[in-house]
């Protein structure tokens, strides 16, 4: 066997184990399908039942193209010793198509401060109960939808299995023509889902049909603050949040007045955190290329020459002996 | 299933324990090349060791590249420490390259040579040396803190160069590869 073959194999060999490496840290936040990406936790093959109950609520009717929100509760929590919880939101549970936009919501924003229908939590030991907030717009055809919620974790009694769970039962949503009066956020607005620390700059957002507007805010778990919206502008209102110090989540909500009913929006959330930090990769990989390149043909230049100037006397002192002789 | 976080420990260890060898084998032929305590029996040995320990590190090394990128948290490389930490460890990676392809290519009379045993030695050191650095920034990352912390080393300070420039120095190094190639 030749020695590249063996170093090939032995390459291949060390190599090996990663490619069947699973993530007991969690992918991160984002939008999952229930099958993660193909997560073992997934696969029926190898998961295991989770015994957290996990439930979905919301309200049952929401106005097409409108928002509305949503909450799965995952009771009995159970995690590895990372303490990493996996939450999806869902609009069906077949392993397909799954995600709440294949079926015409569009996921805002989520109690993690993102928007997407995938959250990962990291939940302290001693913690059982744990409930996430999406909020989304409705799909804009009316109809009968539903919503289901599923989790992903790990046990530090189960060995090394994965765990999944899903809702018992789904919230089923009747998505139903709104008022055409009816006081609203505009059908293009997204709400903020981040802000940065020190960040002093007022909140903005569109509506229509809406002569008044009140906002209340709340750091998650404390007492609100209500203040009022100001006009800025033709159906533009802007609002004043306190300046963050330290990451957190606040929410917010807004309470719409106009000539139709009153309209209170669900709560969204905003992460405040510090500016990331973040380089050019593309700069980096080079230069890590370019240092890699450099160091090997630095060295091998420098032994070359080193061998060279040897040679060099060798010849010298061959042609020294060899003129003596004659 | 074991996690990459598990892999890049293991892989990790195997690297840095390679290196380490590796670094005081150098250290030896260094010091029995050059006839100092009376060592010169040392050299076979610890040329040997040196440069089969540097060998079997550079292998794993990759390794434990790919499995601390995948067990980072966030997505790419995104803090100081991690580049760095990718930095020194091609730094150090073509150097112990350099020195296995150096040795590879004169032979065991590379020893022989006044200045080659001394680059030889030293090249082998410092690559063993910034390899121990690398792995020092791990543990700055993952734990906040480091053996060689004493160093007081600015880990938060990148020295990033313009792709312009990284783009001359591989044209310039891969021009020199060609031309030594050429000449052998």
């Amino acid at each position: 066997m030749g020695r590249w073959t063996v170093l090939l194999m032995t390459f291949a060999l060390l190599l090996s184990p990663s490619l069947g490496s699973a993530n007991p840290n969690g992918v991160g936040g984002g939008n999952q399908d229930m099958q993660c990406g193909g997560a073992c936790h997934g696969d029926a093959d190898q998961n295991r039942s989770s015994a957290a109950t996990v439930t979905v609520e919301g309200d049952t009717v929401a106005y097409q193209g409108l928002l509305t929100s949503v909450s799965v509760t995952i009771e009995g929590v159970e995690t590895s010793a990372s303490g990493t919880l996996g939450v999806f939101l869902l609009s069906s549970l077949t392993g397909a198509n799954d995600l709440p936009s294949d079926h015409g919501w569009v996921v805002l924003s989520n109690s993690e401060g993102e928007d997407g229908n995938y959250v990962e939590r990291n939940v302290p030991s001693g913690t059982t109960e744990q409930t996430v907030t999406w909020t989304l717009r409705a799909p804009l055809d009316t109809g009968t939808y539903t919503l289901h919620g599923a989790i992903h974790h790990g046990s530090t009694n189960g060995g090394q299995s994965p765990y999944y769970g899903q809702s018992t039962t789904p919230l089923t949503i009747s998505v139903v023509e709104p008022p055409e009066d009816l006081p609203r956020l505009a059908e293009d607005y997204r709400p903020p889902t981040s802000r940065l620390l020190g960040e002093d700059a007022p909140l903005s957002f569109q509506t229509a049909f809406v002569t008044e507007a009140t906002v209340e805010y709340r750091l998650q778990g404390g007492s609100p603050v209500t203040v009022q919206a100001v006009s800025s502008g033709e159906d533009t209102w802007t609002f004043d949040l306190p300046v963050a110090l330290q990451p957190s989540v606040v929410e917010w909500r807004v309470t719409l007045v106009g000539e139709g009913p009153d309209q209170v929006t669900p709560w969204f959330q905003v992460r405040q955190e510090a500016p990331g930090w973040s380089v050019d990769e593309n700069a980096a990989y080079a230069q890590s290329l370019a240092l890699f390149l450099t160091m090997l043909a630095g060295f091998l230049a420098l032994q070359h020459r080193s061998a060279r100037t040897v040679q060099a006397k060798h010849d010298a002192f061959n042609q020294l002996v060899q003129g003596g002789e004659e | 299933m074991v996690s990459s976080n598990t892999l890049h420990v293991v892989s990790t260890e195997v690297t840095v324990g390679s290196f380490a060898m590796a670094g005081l084998a150098f250290m030896l032929a260094g010091i029995a090349s050059h006839d100092l305590l009376e060592r010169r029996r040392w050299l076979p040995l610890a040329d040997h060791v040196g440069h089969f320990a540097l060998a079997f590190g550079m292998l794993a090394m990759p390794v434990a590249i790919l499995t601390g990128i995948a067990s980072s948290p966030g997505e790419g490389v995104d803090h100081p420490v991690l580049i760095n930490k990718m930095f020194l460890a091609s730094t150090s990676f073509g150097l112990a390259l350099g020195v296995v392809l150096a040795r590879w290519r004169h032979g065991r009379g590379l020893w022989e040579n006044e200045w080659g045993k001394r680059w030889q030695s030293l090249g082998g050191m410092m690559a063993a040396g910034l390899t121990l650095l690398t792995a020092s920034l791990g543990g700055t990352f993952a734990r906040g803190e480091s053996l060689l912390d004493m160093l007081h080393l600015p880990y938060d300070q990148v020295p990033l160069m313009p792709v312009l420039l990284s783009m001359v120095l591989i044209v310039a190094a891969l021009g020199n590869l060609w031309v030594a190639r050429s000449e052998a």
